[in-house]
């Protein structure tokens, strides 16, 4: 067995971020670009007596999807937490750039063929946002990223693929919820300000970072998927990640422009309409919001399988 | 405060080629490191570079290199590590399965 396949039947959450890379898109088509080999190591670390990486944390580089260019970006969360510093940061600007690059020669050079190759970008988030000890580099890297996501907007599709053991938190949150299309394991999570900070902040009483049970039912995938804030729960396989992004690479700009969550006043209403929807049910846990649409048993739920769960679950329907 | 850059020379008695230009292995997690081995004609001997943020045990890397030399006979290799407090035993570890990812 080739080790691709071996990567296909292994779990997302346990892989490293190359091994993410490499799994994500069809046999041996994956070729790093500004890899470790290039040494881009991070100019700020040294001077704070922090270790260093060869790659600065991110994986980036390009593969296929069927005819699709795929542009991974892969972030290692071993490696401070997968925070996104000045190197990082620029490596993941750069995947987006070419991402469109390659969506502009293609429209040039063979139009007629270009809807059938156009290129996706895939972003495995495993990350808590601004690395601190170049915070104004990594902050300028956020803004730099939603930039380009904005360039790519009804161009190439932006999948957030978050399977990931640390998940997604922090500015990098934001840019997730700003990606086209969410894919998401049970076992990883997205957030804004995580769980620990919350605590910090606001005291244990509202919420406990230790509690796993809690953390997960609030930020976890299982929770997510529930309330639309991302759009496919996929199993813990790299094999099950693939099989996702390879159908999302199939569908029509159309298709994907109505799988956002944000982005257009129609999308803000309809959000706006979820906040009115959940001020009403007034929950004191996110299985109340279970409850609300219609999930019964909420502890069912928590403790099913993935199939099981796929096989019961009741998501909240955006029109309500 | 600094990270600390590690300077290393041996000499193989049996010298063996790396079998690839080049292998990348690992990930700096917290108590550990990744390696870079690259073929590179040094005459015969293999160098590495070790950049660590712990001070103080240089004698201790010198012998756990050393090992992996009389193992492996690696010579006309020059092999990068960037290092976050892994253990001498994790280093070792480290090193090998970067052999064995060209074999596999």
């Amino acid at each position: 067995m080739s080790k691709w396949q071996t990567l296909q039947n292994s779990s997302f959450l346990e892989s490293n971020a190359r091994q993410r890379a490499h799994g994500l898109v069809d046999e041996g088509s994956f070729t790093e670009l500004v890899g470790p080999l290039e040494r881009f190591v991070s100019p700020h670390l040294p001077e704070l007596g922090e270790a260093v990486e060869f790659d600065d944390g991110v994986v980036t580089g390009i593969g296929l999807l069927g005819k699709h260019p795929a542009i991974v970006i892969s972030q290692e969360g071993r490696f401070i937490g997968g925070a996104v510093g000045e190197v990082g940061g620029a490596k993941m600007v750069g995947a987006l750039k070419l991402a469109q690059s390659i969506f502009e020669d293609l429209q040039k050079r063979n139009p007629a063929d270009a809807a059938a190759r156009r290129p996706i970008v895939l972003i495995s988030f495993e990350t808590g946002g601004v690395r601190l000890h170049e915070a104004n580099a990594g902050l300028l890297a956020h803004a730099e990223i939603m930039d380009q996501l904005q360039n790519l907007r009804r161009k190439v599709p932006v999948v957030a693929v978050v399977g990931s053991k640390i998940g997604c938190f922090g500015g990098m949150g934001f840019v997730a919820a700003a990606t086209d299309v969410i894919v998401m394991s049970e076992f990883s999570r997205i957030g804004l300000t995580g769980p620990e900070v919350i605590e910090q902040e606001m005291g244990r009483a509202q919420f406990d970072a230790s509690d796993r049970a809690l953390v997960f039912r609030t930020t976890g995938g299982k929770h997510k998927y529930i309330m639309g804030d991302c759009n496919y729960l996929v199993e813990d396989r790299l094999a099950a990640f693939r099989r996702q992004v390879q159908d999302i690479a199939g569908m029509s700009m159309e298709q994907i422009e109505g799988l956002r969550r944000i982005g257009s006043r129609q999308k803000v209403e309809q959000q706006m309409k979820l906040v009115d929807f959940a001020l009403g049910v007034a929950p004191a846990d996110s299985t109340d919001m279970w409850k609300a649409v219609g999930n019964e048993d909420p502890q069912t739920l928590t403790d099913a399988s993935y199939s099981q769960f796929m096989a019961i679950v009741k998501r909240l329907n955006p029109a309500v | 405060m600094a990270l600390n850059r590690l300077l290393f020379e041996f000499v193989p008695t049996a010298p063996r080629p790396l079998p690839v230009p080049v292998v990348h292995y690992g990930v700096v997690g917290s108590g550990d490191m990744e390696v870079i081995l690259e073929a590179k004609d040094l005459e015969g001997k293999t160098a590495v570079v070790v950049v660590t943020p712990v001070s103080g045990f240089d004698h201790v890397w010198k012998l756990v290199l050393q090992r992996f030399i009389d193992e492996s006979q690696l010579a006309n290799v020059q092999i990068s590590i960037n290092d976050n407090n892994a253990t001498p035993v994790v280093v070792s570890l480290r090193l090998r399965q970067a052999l064995l990812e060209i074999e596999g």
